[in-house]
């Protein structure tokens, strides 16, 4: 391969693959505000609270 | 105000990931393994992944978020379907009309693509039980493909009985309507969980294979000159308009935008769950598929086996021979073919079905919130209305009239829809209330700088993309000038593509009809808006 198309190759993967990372890191990491059913609390209980 | 005869219709997402992969699945189709890397070959390559990006970060995620948000935004009112969101939004009686596109696009663009998803089911069977081995060249493919699909030349050898492309159509259209008929946490999400695992997996297992092809005797180019051949960079394609239209294309098809699955798919989520963050992570699970693991296998194999010529020329011909003739050649050439056969169009499969079963969606949640209709009358009624206009693809395909429908639904009525919708909720719902609304419940702070491209760059862009579409093609195709599959037109062809575009304007009719019956039944007051409702049914 060319270097310019290695530059190319590894420039869109650095960025579809960075992007996808920092999303799901973000996600694992806050789980806040998902609430499907629509009626549960927006942040979820703590475990402990939960254990109570 | 009438409430919006929600009470049928409470379905909700099981888990976020499960909301994400059913997202994802939607956006992830065929077009990620056959379109991708064709259209980056034939249109610079490394230039064409320049504009790719510049449309996705201008379009297809400000699109994503603004799909997301009218969706959300159409959920708390109970709205699952296009003509609810924007009379939630625009309080105008020509709103809930106009929408009407909304249910029409998807609707049409599930039943021809519903068509094209059996063939991927019918080859990997064919891969399995080895049916076309023996048949080493493209050309030879080329005519399988056309025996199967009743569409051979006079005196062509046939391969197949002319009822084998209905018996699979008939059974992946039986598959998605079953998928649909068990709603969104019991079907669809469930489907999500378990294909889209098995389609990366699958997906790498074939680029891990692909890449590590030996070059061949006579040809001696190797995967790696296929990845040279995707992202080699030409300058001098920047400057052309077609470049640019391409990648837009491209990056509008990709994600499912304009489709009104996404937005469906939304309303199912309260206003205190995240959107910008969610939508962003589907975007990125797709453009991961596309470029990382699409551009990584059908190219660089036809390479091997074709060399860059052989596989240019491929490309050319069009991404169903790619995948679909050039593609069954190689596996014939490899350890264990007709596994690796089973695996790529399985892969085809789960990318297809995990996106059509999204499309009938936003049709189905207009007849539960609007009509009451159970869940399962109305999947199945609409199964019975997409085979029978599922048939006329399979019986005229040589006619065009499934390049009709897709010209018309699937490319530039995808455009016409991402237009209003742009304008809907960014210009009429304003952008400051646009901008609130996308924050609710937000794990994600959007770039404050999105605000003005979602308000202003978005909208020119695919103002530009429709208006040069509509110069260049839809014109001379709507005049009979050219067909919608790119070629000269058969005059014979005349009658039954006219016949098929009859049948789009009835869609559209009695989809208005409806529309009107479903708002005189509700007592809906379009200067007034709908009632909210929280997910359990109940008016807050």
């Amino acid at each position: 391969m060319s270097t310019a198309a290695i530059v190319f190759m590894a420039g869109s993967w650095t960025f579809v693959l960075g992007l996808m990372i920092f999303s799901f890191t973000r996600l694992l990491r806050d789980q806040q505000h998902f609430d499907p059913d629509g009626i549960g609390p927006a942040v979820p209980p703590k475990k402990a609270e939960t254990e109570e | 105000m009438a409430s919006s005869g929600a009470g049928n219709s409470n379905e909700a997402w099981g888990s976020r990931i499960g909301l994400i992969l059913a997202m994802a699945g939607n956006a992830v189709g065929l077009g990620n393994f056959l379109r991708f890397p064709r259209q980056a070959a034939a249109n610079g390559g490394g230039s064409f992944m320049i504009t790719y990006f510049i449309a996705l970060i201008l379009l297809g995620i400000p699109l994503m978020w603004i799909e997301w948000g009218l969706g959300r935004n159409g959920g708390r009112y109970r709205k699952g379907h296009i003509p609810g969101m924007f009379a939630a939004i625009w309080k105008h009686p020509a709103a809930k009309y106009v929408g009407a596109i909304g249910l029409v696009v998807p609707l049409v663009v599930m039943i021809y693509y519903t068509y094209i998803e059996s063939w991927t089911l019918a080859f990997a069977y064919f891969s399995v039980t080895k049916d076309y081995w023996g048949i080493t060249t493209q050309e030879g493919m080329i005519g399988y493909l056309q025996s199967f699909q009743s569409i051979a030349p006079e005196g062509a050898t046939l391969y197949h009985h002319p009822y084998t492309p209905y018996f699979f159509f008939i059974g992946t259209l039986f598959v998605n309507i079953w998928v649909l008929s068990k709603g969104i946490s019991g079907g669809i999400e469930k489907l999500a969980k378990i294909g889209m695992p098995i389609l990366f997996g699958l997906a790498i297992v074939l680029a891990v294979v692909v890449m590590m092809l030996p070059s061949q005797a006579g040809i001696g180019t190797t995967a790696w000159d296929g990845l040279e051949f995707i992202y080699r960079p030409d300058y001098s394609r920047l400057g052309e308009p077609g470049v640019w239209l391409a990648s837009a294309g491209q990056i509008f098809f990709t994600l499912s935008v304009g489709m009104c699955t996404l937005s469906a798919y939304a309303s199912y989520l309260s206003k205190k769950d995240d959107i910008t963050l969610n939508g962003l992570a589907t975007a990125a699970t797709n453009e991961t598929a596309e470029v990382v693991l699409g551009g990584t296998i059908a190219i660089p194999a036809a390479v091997v086996f074709f060399g860059v010529s052989g596989a240019m020329a491929v490309a050319q011909s069009g991404s169903f021979n790619l995948g679909f003739a050039t593609m069954p050649v190689v596996f014939q050439h490899i350890p264990f073919g007709n596994l690796l056969g089973l695996a790529w169009f399985g892969l085809l499969f789960f990318a297809g079905i995990t996106s059509s079963v999204a499309m009938l969606t936003p049709i189905t949640a207009f007849f539960r919130e609007e009509f009451g209709f159970r869940r399962e009358t109305v999947a199945w009624s609409l199964g019975a209305l997409c085979l029978v206009f599922g048939l006329m693809h399979v019986h005229w395909l040589q006619h065009g009239v499934l390049d009709e429908w897709d010209y018309w639904a699937g490319t530039f009525g995808l455009v016409v829809v991402a237009v209003l919708e742009v304008i809907v909720f960014m210009w009429i719902f304003t952008p400051a209330k646009a901008w609130e609304s996308l924050h609710q419940g937000a794990d994600l702070r959007i770039p404050k700088i999105f605000k003005f491209i979602m308000t202003w760059v978005t909208p020119l862009y695919l103002l530009f993309v429709l208006g040069w579409w509509g110069w260049v093609d839809a014109l001379p195709i709507l005049m009979h000038e050219k067909s919608a599959g790119g070629g000269p037109l058969n005059p014979a062809d005349t009658p039954y593509i006219t016949f098929s575009r009859a049948v789009i304007v009835f869609f559209a009719i009695v989809a208005v009809v409806l529309i009107k019956m479903a708002w005189v039944r509700n007592k809906y007051d379009d200067r007034k808006g709908f009632e909210e409702v929280d997910l359990s049914g109940e008016a807050a």
